[in-house]
């Protein structure tokens, strides 16, 4: 199967091509609370998650909120 | 007791609890649960799939009646705490922010200039804004003018539990402000949250001093207890201080009048 690099969270990442951000969440087991995903400074929403292909050298970042004051 | 109103929103709580520093996410739900808070702070963060008990999203939409206010904290400038605004709105579906830029970490203190960029423009996009500032009324004014909800003037350097070393200048900003006013950072003790709420602030924003407690849960009702008697004091109407004794029993002198 070909794969296409991604960085996700600061981490390079081999994903398959084609692969929509839906995808990667359950690859990265991130799909099981609410995350907010960014690809390119951009907020993909939950509803364009499943359409949205990722492309060889997308900047993905997966966040959550964590303790904080 | 009256409500504290942040925009369209009100709080029968006056004690908003950060939810950093905690030993485990069951000791924070536990605190958050004694302090009755209603407003609770988060902070965003990478996916780890390690540590996925991090993630305290679930566990806090468990109790009901709880609202987030995300803040921004990591932000060293306006436009990446707008970032982080605009990311934890679609995270919390919360409007409220907490505006957290501070680019030194050594001391924490909040930058005012890039504090009052981004407030402007987060007001002018709908949220309820809610900067933590340095407690200067010149610049809280500033920010109640752009349209903010709140300001939160820091008691003293962020988790320092050095108190309300700034009391003076707090006091001028509740003088002059027309927005509420909100002792953020430094509280150690709730003497120190009663204070506040006695001098004029509408509500205290205490983390440290209850995720480091031995008890997290029994400080949280400490300060909640201490903020309520705080609030309810100052409705009373505090006496005025007197420069010399004044006698609470009758000087009669009756004893020596019998002898």
């Amino acid at each position: 199967m070909p794969t296409i690099a991604i960085t996700l969270n600061g981490e390079r990442r081999e994903i398959p091509a084609g692969a929509t951000v839906s995808e990667l969440l359950v690859i990265a087991e991130a799909d099981r609370q609410p995350v907010a995903v960014v690809v390119n400074e951009n907020i993909v929403r939950p509803e364009e998650r499943p359409s949205r292909v990722l492309q060889a050298g997308d900047q993905v970042e997966v966040l959550v909120f964590a303790g904080g004051g | 007791m009256d409500s504290l109103r942040l925009g369209s929103y009100t709080f029968s709580s006056r004690l908003i609890l950060g939810t950093g520093k905690f030993s485990s996410t069951s000791a924070m739900i536990e605190a958050v649960r004694a302090s009755g808070a209603q407003l609770v702070t988060v902070a965003l963060r990478r996916f780890n799939r390690e540590q996925a008990e991090d993630d305290l999203f679930g566990p806090l939409s468990q109790i009901e009646g709880l609202t987030l206010m995300p803040n921004t904290s990591g932000a060293a400038t306006a436009s990446e705490a707008i970032k982080a605004a605009h990311i934890s709105r679609e995270l919390s579906g919360s409007p409220f922010i907490k505006v957290e830029i501070h680019p030194n970490p050594h001391h924490l203190m909040p930058d005012p200039i890039e504090t009052w960029e981004a407030c402007k423009i987060l007001a002018a996009e709908g949220f309820l804004v809610m900067p933590y500032i340095p407690a200067d009324p010149v610049l809280a004014k500033r920010l109640e003018e752009v349209g903010c909800s709140s300001v939160m003037p820091l008691g003293s350097a962020i988790g320092s539990g050095q108190g309300l070393a700034n009391s003076e200048m707090i006091r001028l900003i509740i003088r002059e402000s027309k927005i509420p006013v909100i002792v953020d950072a430094g509280l150690r003790s709730p003497s120190e949250a009663c204070a506040a709420m006695e001098m004029g602030c509408d509500a205290v924003l205490v983390n440290s001093a209850v995720a480091v407690a031995r008890d997290p849960a029994a400080m949280a009702s400490a300060f909640a207890k201490a903020v309520e008697a705080g609030f309810e004091a100052r409705n009373a109407g505090l006496m005025a201080r007197s420069g010399a004794a004044v006698a609470t029993s009758p000087l009669t002198s009756f004893l020596g009048a019998a002898s």
